[in-house]
């Protein structure tokens, strides 16, 4: 069963969010930061290895304004996993409620493809791609100060805006080749 | 990420001011419940939600035609699946009323009445039958294999024959071919030999046709002469 973003009302300044990493370290870090800088708001983290989410407590669970797929471009896993859970993902997600968040981009040793693949993904689903650092402090808060203002504007948070509008405006644009060159 | 920011500071100053105009105080972070501005927030998340929902079955409506392509090939996939669940549902059923009936048949059997000994009896000729149809089958294929036997020793015969042919031609060729050989060689150098007398002849019947003219003797009144004259035009036998 596929994740539904509107089978569910939302609730009064309440935002939830759902991270997806299969390594199930970097998004612990990133949701403590996330629920500390957040204080105006009642802001819900919630973690997953791998889509779809177990059926059993379906009921209970609140609506996910925004779902973040955490890639590692250091393993290949990460990417792997993160391509099979967005097949669960119900095609309304994709109307700016979905962004990518990629670590190690900075790391010299892994493979331009990788990175290439995840960006042609998040460019064909129009969906914003966020680099990050997860090794500093720092690095982990301005990570989770670009989700919290995604998030906000997904959960419906910000008056006279929607995600609707984010998935026009901050969309990663497919990789070209002469981006490719560049890298070389 | 200032855009955000900004974005965020001019969609409060907004609520801001419709909150003025409702006449009603700005209350930060909407803490209280039910204050005009946790009023106005949740009416903006609904409509949010509403407007959402609304462009998502437009963009449902009008889907790229691409999609569709996806949808059969999703519902052939289907019907392979359901097919084949029918397939197995009738086999097992098939299975389960054998099943039912052996063992009505067993029960039957185990009872002591005069239908169960007709049965019992039909069931041992039967189990009689088919041992003797497997006797027979198990002959028939041990015929079988004696067939395919002589007809791969026949085919094996068969090599062995054109073998023996080949090398019977061989033999003979060989036999043949030096005496051949050998002879062709007297025989061309005899040919040689022959030729060259013959020009060697040639030359001299000319020449000696030459002496003849050039003598000026009348060669026709002397009979020896008037031979060698006549007989220089031909050649000498080769035999």
């Amino acid at each position: 069963m596929s994740l539904k973003p509107y089978s569910k009302l939302p609730e009064l300044n309440t935002a939830n969010v759902l991270l997806v990493e299969n390594e199930e370290e970097f998004q612990k870090r990133l949701s403590e930061a996330i629920v500390r800088q957040e204080n105006s708001v009642n802001v819900t983290v919630r973690l997953a290895r791998c889509l779809p989410l177990p059926v059993e407590n379906a009921e209970g669970r609140p609506r996910i304004d925004l779902v973040v797929f955490i890639v590692h471009l250091r393993s290949e896993q990460s990417l792997l996993s993160t391509e099979a859970s967005l097949k669960h993902l119900d095609s309304g997600y994709f109307l700016g409620k979905v962004c990518f968040l990629v670590t190690g981009a900075r790391s010299g040793t892994v493979s331009y493809e990788r990175l290439a693949s995840i960006k042609r993904t998040a460019a064909s689903l129009n969906c914003p791609l966020l680099m990050t650092e997860d090794k500093t402090t720092e690095g982990v808060h301005t990570a989770a100060q670009r989700v919290l203002n995604i998030l906000k504007v997904s959960a419906g948070l910000v008056p006279m805006a929607s995600g609707l509008y984010l998935s026009t405006l901050i969309r990663c644009s497919m990789p070209t080749d002469s981006d490719w060159q560049n890298q070389d | 990420m200032d855009l955000f920011a900004e974005l965020q500071s001019a969609a409060t100053q907004l609520e801001k001011v419709a909150l003025m105009c409702c006449h009603a105080p700005a209350v930060p972070n909407g803490k209280k419940a039910n204050s005009p501005t946790d009023i106005l927030r949740i009416k903006e998340q609904m409509s949010n939600q509403c407007f959402e929902m609304t462009v998502k079955l437009k963009a449902g409506k009008s889907r790229i035609p691409g999609e569709t392509s996806d949808a059969e090939k999703d519902v052939s996939e289907c019907e392979n699946e359901i097919e084949e669940a029918k397939i197995n549902h009738c086999n097992k059923t098939l299975a389960l009323h054998r099943m039912q009936i052996w063992q009505a048949i067993s029960e039957k059997v185990k009872q002591n009445d005069t239908e169960a000994g007709r049965m019992r009896a039909s069931i041992t000729h039967t189990l009689d039958l088919c041992s003797k149809i497997m006797k027979l089958q198990q002959e028939s294929r041990d015929l079988q294999d004696e067939v395919t036997e002589v007809q791969k020793q026949k085919l094996e015969v068969k090599r062995l024959t054109h073998e023996k042919m080949r090398e019977m031609e061989e033999l003979k060729r060989m036999r043949e071919h030096p005496e051949e050989g050998k002879y062709s060689k007297v025989l061309q150098k005899g040919q040689s030999v022959l030729e060259k007398y013959q020009r060697m002849t040639t030359i001299t019947q000319n020449v000696l046709r030459g002496v003849i003219i050039a003598s000026r003797i009348n060669w026709r009144d002397d009979p020896k002469l008037r031979d060698i004259a006549l007989g220089l035009e031909s050649m000498p036998d080769c035999d």
